[in-house]
């Protein structure tokens, strides 16, 4: 049965016929080869890889970004891609954001006509993978502290460090790495067999199995001198990235959640206790009206932020509060759902349990939900609490 | 009203859908002439009750199906209002015979009263299209959908050689392994549980199966503890299915299962436990062990 | 050469259908698709302009919801689109249909058509042959697969025995059962493209076909009996009484 999304205001019909055709190409993608593979895929730990290979025929990596045979898609549009990808599952939406947004945009936005012209196309294709190497071991809220580091050699950059929690570090060809170089923050790429570079796969997650994380290693490394971005200098690189991934999760988020309610739906009225549909007693319709209520208004944050993304009227605060609320209703639906479908809700029958760990890695990271509350705050008062210095 | 009866044959003889069409014809009120394309079973044709008269068309291009060939050379005997099978070769040929005439025709009809009025279903069943023809027309019926017309007639035989045009050959015939159908893409499927016993068992379900071309299905007991292909489970975790016919065997009809079949159109449920859930889905209720139903519905099945 | 896919919205297999005033209710539809077979045509016919050349034309006649679907045939590569603009087509009968269709067709200079074996509303079949006899064509049906041979084209068709495979020559009509590919998936670059895509509109006036009076009413549409409550037999001699049920009461086998 092809799914049926849940729009009870009929937000899609708000979309553009092309929107609307990429989202249909997407959710038919989900359906046929993500569905019945998800399980196999997190039971051994792995993303598959023909889900790369799939995502770049249907053309959809950096889908707003324009020109190097990129998408060229709307960020409404990217938007929906997100939110079809993460009904499926976190994993797969994390990889193609980390794709798109964390390492093809960086580039795009930041990079040399030569890097461009090298790596986008090669991107756009899924043919090599990107990943994004920000967070350090000791710092992650806080990467501005970071401790990695570039040194101009004359005619070579040599990288010390490490990063940790990197989606698809072992698996890409390239990364984008943020190092200090002179005490100031800079973008870098390296790539998977640069001298004094490695990245092994982290194992033991209960969370994203289906994705892969990894820590990138730097002892001496070596990168040619035409690997720095020259577009820009200090936090605005990697946040200019971060704005964009997690706008793409504010819809992840629905995606995961939309993937929830219908299995708590379809649960609630198939299962009889005490002679009746467990649909019918209203402490289960309160918990499925909530979440109607609670997707509802998450979708239209959600399409809303995509128009003021297309129209160039957003801010970053607007990001933040659409990150951190729809992630937060989607992490309390799958919670909801996992109560109503009882003790085989705790199976991977279902999807819930799944998504729910998922979610949890998606509230931490792209900035955990505590960062964007103080991100709000900040701007609500003037006044940041993110450190004891004010 | 004058009325033409397209036969459908099977080998040298006519298919037994021919008596339902006269009998359709017949309670329109019709005594139908009878059009055979390629001549096989003319008499037997001609003893069917109410027949008026019967046609052979004969001609060597009746070997090989080729319904612009098939169309043309019946045409000419095909007046007033024509009725087919519904059936493959019935439906295109039929189709042709309306084209050339430039009169409509209703496929796949369930339903006929003198008016015309025709009911069919639509949308896969899901509604029923009742419809007025007010000249000539062609229709197709439904297999067993109308009452066969007794025999006992003794109409006429007319041998019209007829020559046409034939534009389709035959380049290569590949006879089918007898592969097993998806239980996703049958439209018939017979299902086996526990209640089996063993999986060598199954065999009994499969000869079944070859009878009414039924694809097999099992319940995910099974699946999981005799290592059938989970290709074959039916349920919440296998395949939903919506064939016209579901037949489950030694299935108690546990909520999962009954997830993946319950749109069936028909369900029957062989059970030897009268209280088994899957009664309460089921139209046709056995309450029998397999050993005694299955073989019993085997030649019920081949006597067809 | 021309292959024109004749492509027919209809309600997604799987959407609800309700009757409302005797009709069904197509407002009522949550979702419109290609009909499952006409998709199985549509790819077939794209193999084989990939590997001989060619250009396809696809077809739909119905009201201007069709466009969508027209859209979504771009979207995979079809090269030419065609709406003939027919707000009543389920209300028009075989007929008219047909000479609507197999006039676009032969507007298209096609010479060679696709199509499914049957509507997934109507379920009928009649078009595929239908049109064939309106242009004069040869007709093969429930094909699962066409492949060119040099002038003509290879057909794999059912047989009694098996399957076989016949050859026909343009001009054809190939009336698609299950096919061996499904429809392939779009990407954005061809919905890209199919958004830029001109749809050609023809009126029955272009077309040079004036509709006739239905030779065809539709008295009215109707949910279907409620089937009669389970009935349970005792023992395996009611098999027999459950087989001849199963053939005249529900008509299944
Ligand atoms: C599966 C997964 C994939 C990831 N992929 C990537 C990737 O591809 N690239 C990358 O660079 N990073 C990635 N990350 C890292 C992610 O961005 C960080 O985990 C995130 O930024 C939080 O950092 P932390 O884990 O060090 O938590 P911490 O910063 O130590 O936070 C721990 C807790 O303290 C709270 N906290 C921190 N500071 C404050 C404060 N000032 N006031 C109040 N509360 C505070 C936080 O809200 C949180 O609750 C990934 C993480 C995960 C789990
Ligand atoms: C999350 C989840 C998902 C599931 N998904 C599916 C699914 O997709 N599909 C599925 O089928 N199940 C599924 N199940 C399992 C389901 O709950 C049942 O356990 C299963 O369907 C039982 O299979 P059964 O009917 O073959 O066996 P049983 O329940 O053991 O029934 C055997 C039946 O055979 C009858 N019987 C015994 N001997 C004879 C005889 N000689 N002649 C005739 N009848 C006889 C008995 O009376 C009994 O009714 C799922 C369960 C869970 C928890």
């Amino acid at each position: 049965m092809p799914f049926e999304a849940l729009d009870f205001y009929d937000v899609d019909s708000l979309l553009t016929d092309e929107e609307r055709m990429v989202r249909d190409m997407v959710r038919d993608f989900v359906d046929e080869e993500v569905i019945p593979k998800i399980e196999h895929a997190c039971r051994d730990g792995v993303f598959p890889d023909e889900w790369r290979v799939a995502l770049g025929e249907m053309g959809v990596l950096g889908a707003p970004l324009k020109g190097y045979d990129c998408p060229g898609l709307s960020y409404t549009a990217y938007g929906v891609i997100c939110r079809e990808l993460e009904r499926g599952d976190s994993g797969l939406r994390s990889f193609a954001s980390v794709q798109g947004s964390l390492a093809m945009y960086p580039i795009w936005d930041f990079g040399s006509e030569e890097q461009k012209q090298h790596y986008l196309p090669k991107m756009a294709s899924g043919e090599w993978i990107g990943c994004f190497g920000l967070t350090e071991p000791d710092y992650g809220s806080n990467p501005g502290d970071m401790i990695t580091k570039a040194e101009d050699m004359g005619d070579h950059y040599l990288l010390n460090g490490a990063k940790m929690w990197i989606t698809n570090g072992t698996i890409a060809q390239l990364a984008v790495v943020w190092a200090k170089l002179d005490g100031v923050i800079r973008g870098f790429i390296v790539e998977k067999g640069d001298p004094g570079f490695s990245a092994p796969e982290m194992k033991g997650k209960h969370s994203l199995k289906a994705s892969v994380t990894s820590e990138l290693v730097f002892q001496d490394c070596k990168i040619p001198k035409d690997r720095i971005l020259p577009g820009v200098k200090g936090l605005r690189g990697p946040f200019s990235c971060l704005n964009n991934a997690r706008y793409g999760i504010s819809w992840g988020a629905v995606g995961a959640a939309q993937a929830c309610f219908d299995s708590a739906r379809e649960y609630s009225l198939s299962r009889i206790q005490f002679t009746h549909p467990i649909a019918s007693y209203q402490l289960v319709q309160n918990k499925l009206a909530w979440m109607l209520r609670e997707i509802t208004k998450a979708q239209l944050l959600a399409y809303h932020l995509g128009q003021k993304k297309d129209a160039g009227t957003w801010i970053p605060e607007h990001i933040s509060l659409a990150k951190m609320n729809n992630v937060d209703i989607a992490l309390e639906i799958a919670r909801e759902a996992r109560d109503i479908h009882g003790a085989n809700g705790i199976l991977d029958e279902y999807c819930i349990m799944r998504h729910m760990a998922n979610l949890e890695s998606v509230k931490t990271y792209e900035g955990t939900h505590d960062i964007h509350n103080l991100i709000l705050g900040r701007h609500i008062t003037g006044i940041q609490a993110f450190t004891r210095e004010l | 009203m004058e009325c033409t009866v397209i036969a459908e044959t099977s080998g040298n003889s006519i298919h037994p859908i021919t008596a339902q069409l006269v009998g359709a014809a017949s309670s329109l009120g019709a005594t139908p002439t009878v059009v055979i394309p390629g001549g096989a079973g003319a008499e037997e044709a001609a003893s069917i009750e109410g027949v008026s008269k019967v046609i052979s068309v004969v001609g060597d291009y009746f070997s090989t199906f080729d319904s612009g060939a098939w169309a043309s050379a019946i045409a000419p005997q095909c007046s007033g209002v024509v009725i087919a099978g519904a059936t493959p070769i019935g439906r295109e040929v039929a189709s042709r015979v309306a084209a050339k005439r430039g009169i409509p025709i209703i496929q796949d009809a369930t339903g006929l009263k003198s008016g015309i009025t025709i009911t069919r279903p639509i949308y896969s069943g899901k509604v029923v299209e009742t419809s007025t023809v007010s000249g000539d027309c062609v229709i197709t019926l439904r297999a067993n959908a109308f009452d066969a017309a007794g025999s006992g007639g003794s109409a006429s035989v007319n041998v019209v050689d007829q020559s046409a045009d034939i534009s389709i050959a035959v380049k290569e015939a590949i006879s089918k392994a007898s592969e097993r159908l998806d239980v996703s893409e049958a439209n018939i499927i017979i299902s086996g549980g526990r209640g089996i016993g063993e999986k060598e068992n199954f065999s009994n379900l499969e000869d079944v199966a070859d009878i009414i071309g039924a694809a097999v299905g099992a319940s995910r007991a099974v699946v999981d503890e005799w290592g059938m292909p989970h290709s074959m489970q039916v349920g919440q975790t296998g395949k939903t299915v919506t064939p016209s016919l579901y037949i489950a065997v030694g299935i108690s009809g546990a909520i999962q299962h009954l997830a993946g079949m319950r749109s069936s159109k028909y369900i029957v449920a062989i059970n030897k436990d009268p209280d088994a859930p899957i009664f309460g889905v089921a139209d046709y209720g056995i309450v029998a062990t397999w050993e005694e139903a299955v073989p019993a519905l085997k030649s019920a099945l081949a006597a067809l | 050469m021309t292959i024109a896919v004749l492509l027919k919205q209809v309600p997604d297999t799987t959407a609800k259908i309700s009757v409302n005033g005797g009709r069904v209710d197509e407002n009522a539809v949550s979702k419109w698709s290609f009909s499952p077979y006409d998709e199985y045509a549509l790819e077939a016919a794209l193999q084989l302009k990939e590997s001989v050349g060619g250009e396809i034309v696809a077809i739909t006649a119905g009201p201007a919801r069709c466009e969508k679907l027209l859209r979504d045939a771009a979207a995979v590569g079809a090269d030419t689109l065609v709406h003939v603009s027919a707000d009543n087509i389920n209300h028009l009968d075989s007929t008219q249909v047909q000479k609507l269709l197999a006039a676009a067709v032969q507007k298209s200079g096609a010479s060679v058509i696709f199509c499914g074996k049957q509507a997934a509303d109507t379920n009928a079949g009649s078009t595929g042959p239908g049109v064939a006899e309106l242009i004069g064509a040869s007709c093969v049906t429930l094909v699962s697969e066409v492949s060119s041979d040099g002038g003509g084209y290879v057909v794999t068709r059912p047989s009694s025995a098996g399957y076989e495979k016949v050859v026909a020559s343009a001009p054809c009509v190939f009336a698609f059962d299950k096919g061996v590919s499904e429809m392939r998936r779009p990407n954005v670059r061809g919905i890209m493209m199919a958004k830029k895509k001109p749809i050609e509109t023809w009126s029955l006036g272009d077309l040079g076909v004036d509709i006739q009076a239905n030779g065809v009413n539709i008295d009215s549409h109707s949910p279907p009996a409620e089937k009669p409550p389970g009935q349970k037999f005792e023992g395996a001699e009611s098999v027999s009484t459950v087989v001849s049920k199963l053939r005249d009461e529900a008509n299944v086998i």
